[in-house]
């Protein structure tokens, strides 16, 4: 099975190590959770992994391939997808043209990449703003975009930067009940990152934790729920009771 | 989800009415019947021309380039080459090929040439400065216009250096240059609309974004870069026909400024605007060199202050980047009037119209 994976990645700056020799692995219908303090390098991660940023060591792999050293839009054509953390929509283009874009730049003819767009928003639930420009959208709609628009061309992987920042309880399950169909309904590899700890135990297995560039933690939400170390990089001291740092975190 | 028109369809307003404003300046030059007059309008064409030119690129990039005019010097030198009588090019340019120098064709076919020679050049160029963004790439492109001004500035045999290359054959019917112009514009919309169009848009507005919808920014970009130099190339070689005589000076700095200040005002991300933007400003140049040249009003003569023009001009750029600083048109396109219908949103709260839209 195609597996999606990081080994041993490092990224160091001048004297400042972002990652240090990260694993994570991520397969096919599967949803895997990232988590981590402010600054622990969850975005740093995504981008290594989808081209943004060069590892200084180790190697992202997608099945038997090498994707360290392809470009961004090399590694989307190869079926990694992402969001980004605040949309990034193209804000002057009608919704559609958004995902219409995404299916162009997968060599996708225009009648084609339109008809897909089409499609997918009416999957993602905004069929109807197809016409509207995005620029004009309520944030919850702009993320549903910027997931209608990472999943054209159904790509093997998807990468999710904080899809539920600023969302309510209600919009978080609503985007929650959407990812499950995105791992269940189109078989697709999810690595979600996000401040919402509370989401991340309830839709993600396994969940890693990510603290000052290194995997802290990684097992199912119960393991992750015990884990000294865990509330340790959240509240900075061991906790006497049964991990509540993760409510507090939304 | 109801049935959509193609893009095309939904657009081709914009050329049309652009067209038809263009023919409009041309059947008032001909109603008008006076010589000055024809070669103001013609000078209007030519403009738009080259400002429509750099749109493609600078408007769908989003990159600004000081460059472009370099193709237009290419265009009309090209010209020159090709349409001049083989004596004055023996004389003149005796280091051209023999086979350059016996050859005479006729005005469209040295433009269409000139053009592809103009593309040619915006491909070996844009190949390596397409791997730029912003500043740099801005910066890169101002290198390439000097390079080629003082190649064409020293290349005396060729190009006959800082001295003016004449004998150029002249067109003074006005047509050659409306059909040019509103062929410009059909190729900017028609790019504008294309595959590439759309991506290279998306990308100047989020270039991250579009590297990972899997777009390759320098390859859209180097295509735009190639279009739009075909379209200065034109230009430069109907410019050489429009006055007969070509130095490399002409098409440097001055001309520069000009074309990018007309895209500027009228609009950097619109078509309607780059039309626009020539529209207005040389009109409005016009005028003021008219009532510098004094006005008969009954039995007195009101005349301007020279320099006033320059001005004038000067203030009207202030005010429109001041009160409008995305250009008259913004990033928006002339259209059929007509109510658009617009989907309510599913959730959320409303964020604040921006002053951006494209009509689509």
């Amino acid at each position: 099975m195609q597996r999606l994976g990081a080994d041993k990645v490092t990224v160091a700056f001048e004297g400042l190590t972002a990652l240090s020799e990260v694993d994570l692995e991520v397969s096919p219908g599967q949803i895997v959770g990232l988590i981590g303090p402010n600054g622990a390098g969850k975005t740093t991660l995504v981008n290594v992994l989808t081209g943004f940023q060069a590892p200084t060591g180790g190697a992202v792999s997608l099945g038997g391939t090498v994707l360290s050293g392809l470009k961004p839009h090399e590694i989307r054509r190869q079926g990694v997808a992402r969001t980004f953390q605040g949309g990034r929509l193209f804000r002057d283009l009608p919704v559609i043209d958004n995902l219409e874009v995404t299916g162009i730049g997968l060599g996708q003819s225009r009648r084609a990449a339109i008809a897909e767009a089409e499609r997918m928003l009416d999957w993602v639930g905004i069929g109807a703003l197809a016409d509207r420009i995005a620029g004009t959208l309520p944030y919850t709609d702009e993320r549903r975009v910027a997931i209608g628009r990472a999943l054209m061309g159904k790509p093997a992987f998807v990468l999710l930067d904080e899809p539920a920042a600023g969302m309510s309880a209600a919009e978080a399950a609503d985007l929650a009940a959407l990812i499950r169909r995105i791992a269940g309904e189109m078989g697709c590899g999810v690595l979600l990152i996000e401040h919402n700890v509370g989401l991340v135990l309830d839709l993600c297995d396994p969940i890693a934790v990510l603290d000052s560039g290194a995997i802290i933690e990684t097992g199912a939400p119960a393991a992750i729920r015990a884990s000294e170390k865990v509330r340790h990089a959240y509240m900075g001291t061991a906790a006497d009771s049964d991990l509540p740092v993760l409510e507090v975190m939304e | 989800m109801a049935k959509r028109t193609s893009i095309a369809g939904r657009t081709i307003a914009t050329p049309l009415i652009l067209s038809a404003l263009l023919l409009a300046f041309a059947l008032l030059a001909v109603m008008v019947g006076s010589k000055p007059f024809n070669q103001t309008i013609i000078d209007i064409f030519l403009r738009v021309i080259l400002v429509v030119g750099l749109y493609v690129f600078v408007g769908n990039s989003g990159v600004i380039s000081f460059g472009h005019i370099g193709f237009t010097c290419l265009g009309a030198y090209a010209a020159a080459w090709l349409t001049m009588p083989p004596m004055m090019k023996q004389t003149l340019l005796p280091g051209l090929p023999d086979w350059l120098i016996a050859l005479q064709l006729p005005y469209w076919a040295g433009a269409i040439l000139a053009a592809l020679w103009a593309a040619l050049w915006a491909g070996i160029f844009g190949k390596v400065l397409m791997r730029l963004s912003g500043i740099a790439a801005s910066i890169a492109t101002f290198a390439m216009l000097a390079m080629i001004n003082t190649i064409y500035s020293n290349w005396e045999d060729v190009t006959g250096a800082t001295s003016s290359v004449v004998g150029i054959p002249i067109l003074r019917s006005i047509w050659p240059f409306l059909i040019a112009a509103i062929l410009a514009v059909f190729i900017a919309w028609g790019h504008a609309i294309s595959r590439t169009g759309l991506a290279l848009r998306a990308a100047r507005d989020e270039p991250t974004a579009a590297s990972a919808s899997g777009i390759d920014l320098p390859r859209e970009r180097l295509i735009a870069f190639i279009v739009s130099g075909a379209i200065m190339g034109m230009g430069g070689a109907l410019f050489a026909h429009s006055i007969g005589v070509v130095t490399p000076d002409t098409f440097y700095l001055g001309l520069t400024f000009i074309t990018l200040s007309m895209l500027v005002v009228g609009g950097m991300g619109s078509l309607s605007g780059a039309v626009l933007g020539v529209l207005i400003l040389s009109s409005l140049i016009q005028a003021l060199r008219w009532l510098e040249a004094g006005v008969s009003i009954g039995t007195s003569t009101f005349a301007i202050p020279n320099g006033v023009q320059e001005i004038a001009l000067g203030i009207v750029m202030v005010a429109i980047l001041a009160f409008r600083s995305a250009g008259i048109m913004g990033n928006r396109e002339l259209g059929w009037p007509k109510a658009r219908p617009v989907a309510p949103a599913t959730t959320g709260q409303q964020q604040p119209e921006l002053n951006k839209g494209v009509s689509k």
